[in-house]
């Protein structure tokens, strides 16, 4: 089966959402990489094959983002949608409006796919129990951010190739605790059946431990406290974003001494992870997690992760499109 | 009826049947299995109601053949803390919609907390409630807790003296935390010295900022903000600890009294075993989800606390329930299988004297949220029993200690006979308040059987034993299961 553009359609891809993507498995996440594959190539010859032809998607961002909410209206227009935009300051939410009454008002002005960013975990769950049509969680509190992971996984399958990562060891370095991006690359990264590792302040690592334990058998999750250890032979290492109010926090180090050290420097690269990658789901605070040189430098493939999250965000859109048609 | 599994034959109201609230002319109730938590003795019997009051009472001999009737006849329930939302909000639970709940769930009395609006401080809110508990018609006791603060802010002690004439049952902040130790030991000084218990939700405010969820796993892959255990432990601790300073210093025939609510953390356990140890008075309860729950039904996981406990929950799988249901947002919040257990455990050893229903109802504007915004509790008064015999067919409680902890326990406590409450025992002569339930026969979790106007409970279209059949108070027909009519 094949749809308009010659790109093969899944058949079987049965989730309604895509509110995290720790219930997907490695043949769907496949689907939607080899998906994002096709759009990519696509996006320059337009109006080959519109599934949101005709429909609207209403963006929800009950929490300040540009890039996110960007992606996802580019990917919607560029399969034909019509994306409409609320954010947090002036929508009805900031007016005490409840998170239910904005998710049914927008469907009864005609949004027939949502997209929904809010600083509480588990709010994409709840708006898509009122929600008629398909809801893409576009990162709630510390629970999920599913296409940022998906996009990063797309990035490390382009940039090392398949052979290469399915042997690899990816290190995520940071403030893993209240972390979205670090909560969901864990579930798709292990999934694929790559060694992740975690590293950072000791008090951001709380809990995780606990999870590398009841990770389903054949997951490989480590956790270590020894930043060296945790980047060695690393053929990409991810830096999570550190947020200033975060540190200077309980137990948490000053900006200058977590720079100091768990600042990702090239001298560090070069000593234990030579070959590495160096990714970031933006935006990065310069000189915290990453010095200007190596966020600018050649193992850098932040603006890459930042160019793939509209395919990505296409190809998991199409797919929800189509699990409705 | 459901294909007579409701055995009304052993019930023989005779010629003048039954009428809600009316005293109960005679009812007569053949082979059933009677609970007497005063003597501890359980068996198969028989029980005669007359003009409200138990008139005859006859135990078979031990040798009796046939299975074991699954109807239950016991003492009614005592609950030690339920909220009831009146005055002040009463479209979220009135004194007429909740006692109906309670009768419904086998309560025969309800100790009532002081959070309501205008908070229960002064005598002449006290008699708003008592009056409001008496005008709904139902015979289902009800008094009051008073604050222990005036308007439960933490900063001037409550007229005790006053309140406690006023018929009070003792003094608590609850939801709020006691956390000033100072007024905590002024508190147990003043109420000891009235023979009335201060009640506390241990909490150690700076380990549950912000919380949203137990601190665990679940809470972890949730990404749902903790609340870790050595928050209640540590108040525990600090609480037995000011106790152990106030016993000392008053006069010798002033026993001031602690009693620690809604214990969650095993941790809690070895500081309230030592202080009993040591003599100190100390009474604590349980909520009955705290034993039947546990942190992976955040996550969607619906097996009850021992089945998980092998397994604790880690992730969803595909066809799971939804995670984030507001129903299981609770404080203190559920914890980890391995705790319910060891909770079980301390019910059947004694440890902990009650199991109370923690009833919170809430309306749904106010637990339609995301979860970390959605209020804390849960309407429980009429599951409360389901998840109690849930916890008794699960082998780790025995029914006796499961009808002590809902009756004895709780009337000990509370000092039952200082507020003129009958003692829970089957004896023949006493007042008839009893609760005549069916273990093997489910209901479901619903709008047509829940009498609570709260729905915020993720028991909602579950299947639960012990479908109660009667609950007698005062010697007055409170509930009467409507199959029955």
């Amino acid at each position: 089966m094949t749809d308009a553009t010659g790109a093969p359609a899944p058949t079987h891809w049965q989730h309604r959402h895509l509110l995290d993507v720790d219930i997907l498995t490695r043949d769907e996440l496949r689907t939607v990489l080899d998906l994002a594959d096709i759009m990519a190539d696509r996006r320059a010859d337009t109006g080959t094959s519109r599934p949101l032809s005709g429909r609207t998607v209403a963006t929800l961002f009950a929490e300040p983002s540009t890039r996110t909410r960007v992606s996802f209206e580019l990917a919607a227009r560029a399969l034909g949608g019509d994306p409409v935009s609320l954010d947090a300051s002036s929508s009805s939410l900031a007016k005490g409006e409840s998170l239910i009454d904005t998710v049914r008002t927008l469907e009864a002005l005609g949004a027939g796919m949502l997209v929904v960013r809010h600083p509480r975990s588990g709010a994409p769950q709840l708006a898509s129990e009122h929600f008629g049509g398909p809801v893409l969680n576009a990162g709630d509190g510390w629970h999920a951010h599913p296409t940022q992971a998906l996009l990063d996984l797309f990035t490390l399958r382009q940039v090392l190739g398949d052979a290469r990562l399915a042997t690899a060891k990816v290190c995520i370095v940071g403030d893993v605790l209240h972390s979205r991006v670090a909560r969901s690359n864990i579930w798709a990264l292990t999934c694929w059946g790559i060694d992740v590792w975690l590293t950072g302040p000791t008090v951001f690592l709380r809990g995780f431990e606990a999870w590398a334990r009841a990770l389903p058998a054949g997951r490989r999750l480590t956790v270590t406290g020894d930043f060296e250890a945790g980047i060695r032979d690393s053929a990409a290492v991810m830096a999570l974003r550190v947020q200033r109010e975060r540190l200077e926090g309980a137990g948490a180090p000053s900006e200058a001494a977590y720079a100091a050290r768990w600042g990702l420097t090239e001298e560090r690269l070069r000593r234990h992870a030579p070959d590495s990658i160096v990714m970031h789901p933006g935006p990065v605070n310069l000189g915290v997690e990453l010095p200007p040189d190596v966020a600018a430098g050649s193992r850098s493939v932040i603006t890459r992760q930042v160019a793939n999250g509209v395919p990505v965000r296409m190809a998991a859109m199409a797919l929800l499109a189509g699990a409705h048609a | 009826m459901t294909d007579g599994r409701v055995p009304i034959n052993i019930l023989d109201p005779g010629d003048g049947g039954l009428t809600r609230g009316g005293v109960i002319g005679h009812l007569a109730i053949a082979d059933a299995w009677l609970v007497d938590p005063v003597s501890g003795r359980s068996g198969r019997g028989s029980i005669v109601i007359e003009d409200g009051r138990i008139a005859e009472l006859e135990w078979a001999p031990a040798s009796a053949s046939g299975p074991s009737p699954s109807v239950v006849v016991a003492p009614s329930f005592i609950d030690i803390r339920a909220h009831i939302r009146e005055p002040g909000a009463e479209e979220g639970e009135s004194f007429a919609s909740g006692l109906e709940a309670a009768a419904h769930g086998g309560f025969g009395f309800v100790a009532s907390m002081a959070d309501t609006r205008p908070v229960v401080d002064r005598p002449e809110v006290v008699q708003r409630v008592l009056a409001a508990g008496a005008a709904s018609g139902s015979p289902v006791r009800t008094r009051p807790y008073a604050a222990v603060t005036i308007g439960r802010e933490g900063t001037n002690l409550a007229g005790f003296a006053s309140l406690a004439a006023a018929g009070v049952v003792g003094f608590s902040d609850l939801p709020a935390a006691t956390t000033d130790a100072a007024m905590l030991r002024a508190a147990l000084s003043e109420a000891g010295g009235l023979g009335m218990p201060i009640v506390i939700q241990p909490d150690e405010p700076s380990l549950t900022a912000g919380a949203e969820a137990n601190e665990g796993l679940p809470s972890t892959i949730l990404g749902l903000r903790g609340a870790s255990a050595a928050a209640e432990v540590s108040a525990v601790s600090r609480a037995v600890a000011v106790l152990r300073q106030v016993s000392a210093e008053v006069p010798p025939d002033v026993r001031p009294h602690l009693h620690i609510a809604h214990l969650s953390a095993a941790g809690s356990l070895d500081p309230v075993r030592a202080a009993r140890a040591e003599g100190l008075r100390v009474t604590c309860d349980v909520a009955a989800h705290h034993l039947a729950l546990h942190d992976g039904w955040l996550g969607g996981d619906r097996r009850w606390s021992w089945e998980a406990a092998s397994s604790p929950w880690a992730g969803a799988q595909a066809g799971d329930p939804a995670p984030y249901h507001p129903g299981t947002r609770l404080d203190p919040p559920l914890r980890g299988p391995e705790d319910a257990i060891a909770l079980i455990a301390a019910l059947e050893d004694g440890t902990i004297d009650a199991i109370a229903s923690d009833h919170a109802p809430a309306l749904a504007v106010d637990v339609q949220r995301p979860f970390g915004e959605a209020v804390a509790g849960m309407s429980s008064l009429e599951t409360t029993l389901g998840l109690v015999l849930e916890t008794v067919d699960s082998g780790r409680l025995s029914l006796v200690r499961a009808m002590r902890a809902l009756s004895l326990g709780p009337w000990r406590a509370l000092d039952g006979g200082r507020i003129e409450l009958p003692e829970p025992s089957l004896r023949v002569g006493a007042e008839a308040n009893l609760v005549i339930f069916d273990r093997a026969d489910h209901w479901i979790v619903d709008d047509v059987m829940l009498r609570s106007r709260g729905r915020n409970t993720p028991l909602l279209g579950r299947s639960l034993p012990g479908r109660v059949l009667l609950t007698i108070a005062r010697g007055r027909l409170a509930w009467q299961d409507p199959d029955l009519d």
